[in-house]
């Protein structure tokens, strides 16, 4: 295994930046996710990678080579597609043995890494089978083992689970894991199913339109999104976006609406909002850190309740909270019905704040 | 997969009594027995009955006069007569070399054509249209075209392979017991390869991008990526393709028959060359007859086998 460095890496097509001036590391034996919605570039990033398709600037390291030059089979990559691409008209032998006939490796060192690889991912009774004759879940197993048997310095995957139905997905996705932890392996991982990159990755990178936006634990994306498009992409439901105009009190801020009401801000919350560029700043509240009441609390604000969605133990509301959508989750106790006029409190500790014209996030 | 469900149903309803369903099977499907109707009795027409009049014709002798009234019935003699025959065999051999070359060297300069193609260059679009003249111009045409590229005297090869050094006298290629077959070999080539070219262009469509990425991850070279990857994807199309190409070559006619006729001294004869000569030329309808009726058998069985292996795999996927 080795670690994976990209330095200020592009891809252009004409004059369209696919991938925008991306550096990231990957420490030996990490599991990173690149995720970001279609079109964002991660795909293409991790073809880069791989030395699928020409770059157009920058380099790409792998362990202590810069392979930005070589050839895919000169990386000792190996990766996984989303349609699995299986040989169909070899067996699962023949499948897994390739990579190895293509380095002439002798029959019997092909026939005991096969063997080998088959085991750890318990196929070994599907080796004479033709990949159209075995399951989704199967096929991605053999996609794995194909990756597996070449024993390659990193592991790329591309959106291996999104073929599979949402059942068969959750338990690959611990199979995958579980895979990363055994063999303590280097994988980059894309993927546009945010919950898949928190689930699993050590480290998630955050792409948009080219860039990447964050590159850090999921947990840190999560609690300390940098800007409202990290924000509203990871976490499920999406953290709520409320735009507010900031106004001054004394020496605290008020976040006002366009309806009149009015939220004092703690005084961190007032010295972060104090730097935006303008008087525009975002609210943002992740569904659990808001409360939901009947009637008006101090700090609380109006809203009016859009939809109800019973989940079992979790009731999700949403809720117009000035021109916004707000996410609440509820305890199932909890009955309240469309229409109904509703108060919000916000936990100040919780709440983000943005720049309503940078859109980044403000900090203390 | 999804077909087998419905298959197994109506299996377990006919059991018992299974006569009475089969009429009850025909009668629910008449309105597409009388959809095809029509059509089958047109080919009942138009070969049935020629078949059917082949058949008899071949059992008689005839006189060169058409007054068929006048036939005599030998029986099998017209048969005999032309299966011990020496010309029967040398024109077999040369209709298989001539079949065999064709189909092989036009269905490999079409795949070579069709790979090239298949990669993004300046000028893509118009090589492709002139790569499809071949096709498009009419075999008369062409053949005489290619008859005149060949002449003895006055052929363009021939003074280029003289002004080259290739050559101190104009080369008689058409002419020649040696060069005559291979000759009409290269102008056939010329002018199908571009059908095996459309076809396989079709073809590497169907070859997913992602396995192309795969095989080149897992270390394929160019070649070896065309081998493990593009050419299993262009099996079926390329099967039908030289299934078409073969039977249209057992069939050739126009091009030998223009440019040579058969000749020189019937080494460019095939089998149709030389049923129609039998029949136009000499007159000799019955054994005419006759030899259609053993090109029939053989291109039937060959057909039959061909046909067989190519839908030995359909049959297996759906038993599965």
């Amino acid at each position: 295994m080795a670690e994976v460095v990209l330095k200020d890496v592009v891809k252009t097509y004409g004059n369209i930046f696919a991938v925008n001036h991306v550096s990231l590391k990957v420490a030996d034996g990490e599991f990173v996710a690149l995720v970001g919605p279609s079109g964002c570039g991660k795909t293409t990033t991790l073809n880069l990678v791989a030395g699928l398709i020409p770059m157009s600037g920058g380099d790409v390291m792998i362990g202590d080579r810069v392979v930005t030059d070589l050839d895919p089979k000169d990386r000792d990559i190996a990766m996984v597609f989303q349609n699995y691409a299986l040989y169909p008209n070899k067996s699962v032998y023949n499948n897994l043995a390739f990579p190895l006939q293509m380095r002439k490796l002798s029959k019997s060192e092909i026939d005991s890494k096969v063997q080998a690889a088959a085991k750890v991912l318990d196929i070994t009774h599907l080796l004479q089978r033709k990949p159209r004759e075995l399951s989704g879940g199967q096929q991605q197993r053999v996609a794995l083992g194909r990756a597996l048997v070449r024993d390659p310095k990193v592991f790329l995957m591309d959106e291996p689970l999104s073929n599979l139905d949402a059942k068969l997905r959750v338990q690959m996705r611990s199979e995958i894991k579980r895979f990363h932890q055994d063999l303590n392996a280097t994988i980059i991982y894309v993927t546009h199913d945010q919950l898949e990159a928190v689930t699993m990755a050590d480290k998630m990178a955050v792409m948009n339109g080219g860039f990447l936006q964050q590159y850090d634990t999921p947990a840190n994306v999560f609690a300390h999104p940098v800007n409202m498009f990290v924000a509203s992409f990871v976490g499920s439901p999406a953290m709520s976006l409320i735009p507010l105009t900031a106004a001054t009190k004394g020496t605290d801020v008020v976040l006002t609406s366009a309806e009149g009401w009015e939220l004092p801000l703690s005084p961190v919350n007032s010295q972060k909002a104090l730097k935006a560029k303008s008087n525009k700043v975002v609210l943002g509240a992740r569904h659990s850190t808001v409360r939901l009441h009947k009637s008006q609390v101090p700090g609380s604000v109006p809203g009016k309740v859009y939809t109800v969605e019973p989940t079992g133990d979790v009731t999700f509301a949403q809720v117009f909270v000035s021109s916004a959508i707000l996410n609440i989750s509820l305890a199932p106790s909890v009955v309240i019905r469309p229409d109904e006029t509703v108060f919000i409190e916000f936990d100040q500790e919780r709440m983000h704040l943005f720049d309503g014209e940078t859109e980044m996030a403000l900090a203390g | 997969m999804t077909t087998s469900t419905p298959q197994a149903a109506s299996r377990q309803t006919t059991g018992a009594p299974a006569k009475a369903s089969v009429w009850r099977s025909i009668w629910n499907h008449r309105t597409d027995y009388a959809y095809v109707l029509p059509a089958l009795f047109a080919m009942l027409v138009v070969i049935g009955y020629p078949v059917y009049y082949t058949l008899d014709l071949s059992l008689f002798k005839t006189p060169a006069s058409l007054q068929l009234k006048d036939k005599v019935f030998i029986g099998l003699e017209n048969y005999s007569t032309i299966l011990s025959s020496t010309s029967f065999w040398k024109v077999t051999l040369q209709t298989l070399i001539w079949t065999a070359f064709s189909t092989l060297i036009a269905f490999l300069l079409g795949l070579g054509a069709a790979l090239a193609l298949n990669r993004e260059f300046i000028g893509r679009g118009i090589l492709r249209g002139l790569l499809l003249v071949p096709w498009v111009v009419s075999a008369v045409a062409a053949s005489y075209v290619w008859k005149w590229l060949y002449h003895s005297d006055f052929g363009v090869i021939g003074a280029l392979a003289v002004q080259f050094g290739l050559s101190d006298k104009p080369i008689n290629f058409i002419d020649n017991l040696q060069t005559g077959l291979p000759s009409l070999i290269v102008v056939n080539v010329w002018k199908e390869f571009s059908f095996a070219m459309i076809m396989l262009m079709a073809g590497l469509q169907t070859v997913p991008e992602q396995l192309l990425r795969a095989a080149q991850v897992d270390g394929a070279s160019v070649w070896q990526r065309f081998w493990h990857v593009t050419f299993p994807h262009l099996k079926g199309v390329s099967m039908v393709t030289i299934l078409l190409l073969t039977v249209q070559n057992f069939n050739s006619f126009i091009i030998p028959w223009i440019m040579t006729g058969g000749g020189p001294a019937g080494a460019t004869d095939i089998w149709i060359t030389q049923v129609y000569q039998l029949a136009f030329g000499r007159q000799r309808w019955g054994a005419a007859a006759a030899y259609s009726v053993i090109l029939f058998v053989i291109m039937m069985s060959l057909g039959y086998f061909y046909v067989r292996s190519l839908t030995s795999g359909d049959r297996a996927r759906a038993v599965e």
